[in-house]
């Protein structure tokens, strides 16, 4: 059960991430935070949701790469992910993801792979009248399905398609630049995929994300994110996640967001709170 | 098939009318004058002659301004940004769409200039929140200087 070659992609993506800073960049044609952090599906966003920004500052007539890991840890279980994607001219964004599920009382794993297209289709998130508008896909596969189908979920493999809106405003509150993000995602996902996709009581395919966000300085960020999300499996109870996230942002190739999540039940285990870390690497 | 589930509905009304209401103070309006808040005519030459140095040693950024006659640049950005913030004084050099036409700024240049501009201030100790009215009040001038 215990696989210690499913997250291996993560010390060489953490080598890559230090090593940035000290590579000439050129993909950096957008304002220092506006390419957000990594989420834990690989997709630009902030943590728990995916967001209209797409990843690293790549303007146009530019392409830009992230890599990233992070790691969560909750009340009886952890949640360790690692991924990289690329931004192709501000317009394609291109991600992957390993998730990997540790439950802590008997060190059972689950690993999932996480694959995201992402196109920005009209607006500026910071300049005209327009926000930023995203469409995405994301195809999620679990390498350990024998929970998922213990649990009652019908697909061990499954594909979210999320519309994505985000607008900052400047001179926003407090005169600090602030920025609403808002999603609609259609995903049969229990748990993120962890535990399966659809269930024997099917609920609600379409989910609304909400984030926010407020620059205090040029380089640190708050914020806090919701996540509604489907309750599909009837022998097991799913809530709603939230968040609140602190970024740094010390220069355009690199950044540190910690947050305290709310994650709800999961799997039985009532209240999952924990902290969040994760650090990313951009050029 | 019901779209959002009733106890999911509740949570993210709340969410969204936490984010109203902060977007709604955005709109909330500072008496002091931008101009002033800049520091006046002194704060404004400062912010200019520090973004001119900013500027010529941005790699990023200084071929647009080749031929450029810095004193003349000096003498209209001054008297631009004097207008913009409600400052006493009249700009007389050209239109900013006249100003850019045929220069091809792309967007990461722009965005250059605009981060050049915030070391420019923060040189001259312009509070950030100071800072961001006066890039809002710019951002609204984007659409003349890159002409898509």
């Amino acid at each position: 059960m215990i696989n210690t070659m499913k997250l291996s992609i993560a010390p060489y993506l953490l080598l890559v991430s230090l090593f940035v800073p000290c590579v000439s960049a050129h993909a950096d044609g957008r304002i220092k935070g506006t390419g957000g952090v990594s989420s834990v599906s690989g997709a630009g966003g902030g943590g728990l949701i995916a967001w209209a920004t797409l990843t690293s500052l790549a303007s146009e007539q530019q392409r830009g790469f992230t890599a990233f890991t992070t790691y969560t840890d909750l009340d009886d279980f952890t949640l360790e992910v690692a991924g990289a994607a690329v931004n192709f001219n501000d317009r394609v964004e291109l991600s992957y993801a390993r998730q990997r599920f540790t439950i802590k009382a008997n060190d059972a794993q689950i690993a999932q792979d996480k694959y995201g297209l992402k196109v920005r289709v009209a607006g500026d998130l910071l300049y005209g009248k327009l926000p930023q508008i995203a469409a995405g896909i994301e195809r999620n596969r679990l390498l350990d399905p024998a929970t998922a189908r213990a649990v009652g979920a019908v697909d061990d493999n499954g594909t979210d398609l999320y519309v994505s809106a985000a607008r900052a405003w400047i001179d926003g509150p407090f005169h600090r630049t602030s920025m609403l993000n808002v999603n609609l995602r259609y995903s049969k996902a229990n748990q993120y995929g962890l535990l399966g996709y659809g269930g024997d009581d099917r609920d609600t395919r379409v989910q609304v994300e909400v984030a926010a966000a407020m620059f205090l300085t040029r380089s640190i960020a708050i914020g806090a994110e919701y996540r509604q999300k489907p309750d599909n499996l009837s022998a097991l109870r799913e809530d709603e996640a939230t968040d609140v996230f602190v970024a740094w942002f010390p220069n355009k190739h690199f950044s540190v967001t910690g947050a305290y999540v709310m994650l709800g039940e999961i799997a039985g285990a009532a209240q999952q709170n924990g902290f969040y870390l994760s650090i990313q690497g951009a050029l | 098939m019901s779209v959002i589930s009733e106890f999911s509905f509740s949570k993210s009304f709340y969410a969204l009318t936490l984010a109203a209401l902060l977007s709604a103070c955005s709109g909330t309006q500072d008496t002091e004058n931008l101009y002033t808040a800049l520091g006046g005519e002194a704060g404004v030459e400062e912010i200019a002659d520090n973004f001119i140095m900013e500027i010529a040693y941005d790699d990023r950024v200084i071929a647009y301004f080749e031929d450029a006659n810095v004193d003349r640049f000096r003498q209209f950005f001054i008297e631009h940004l004097c207008m913009l913030t409600d400052g006493p004084c009249v700009y007389t050099g050209d239109t900013l769409i006249d100003t850019h036409v045929g220069m091809n700024v792309t967007v990461a240049a722009f965005n250059a200039i605009v981060e050049d501009l915030m070391a420019a201030m923060n040189k001259a100790g312009i509070a950030i929140g100071t800072q961001n009215r006066l890039l809002a009040r710019m951002a609204e001038l984007r659409e003349q200087i890159i002409q898509m």
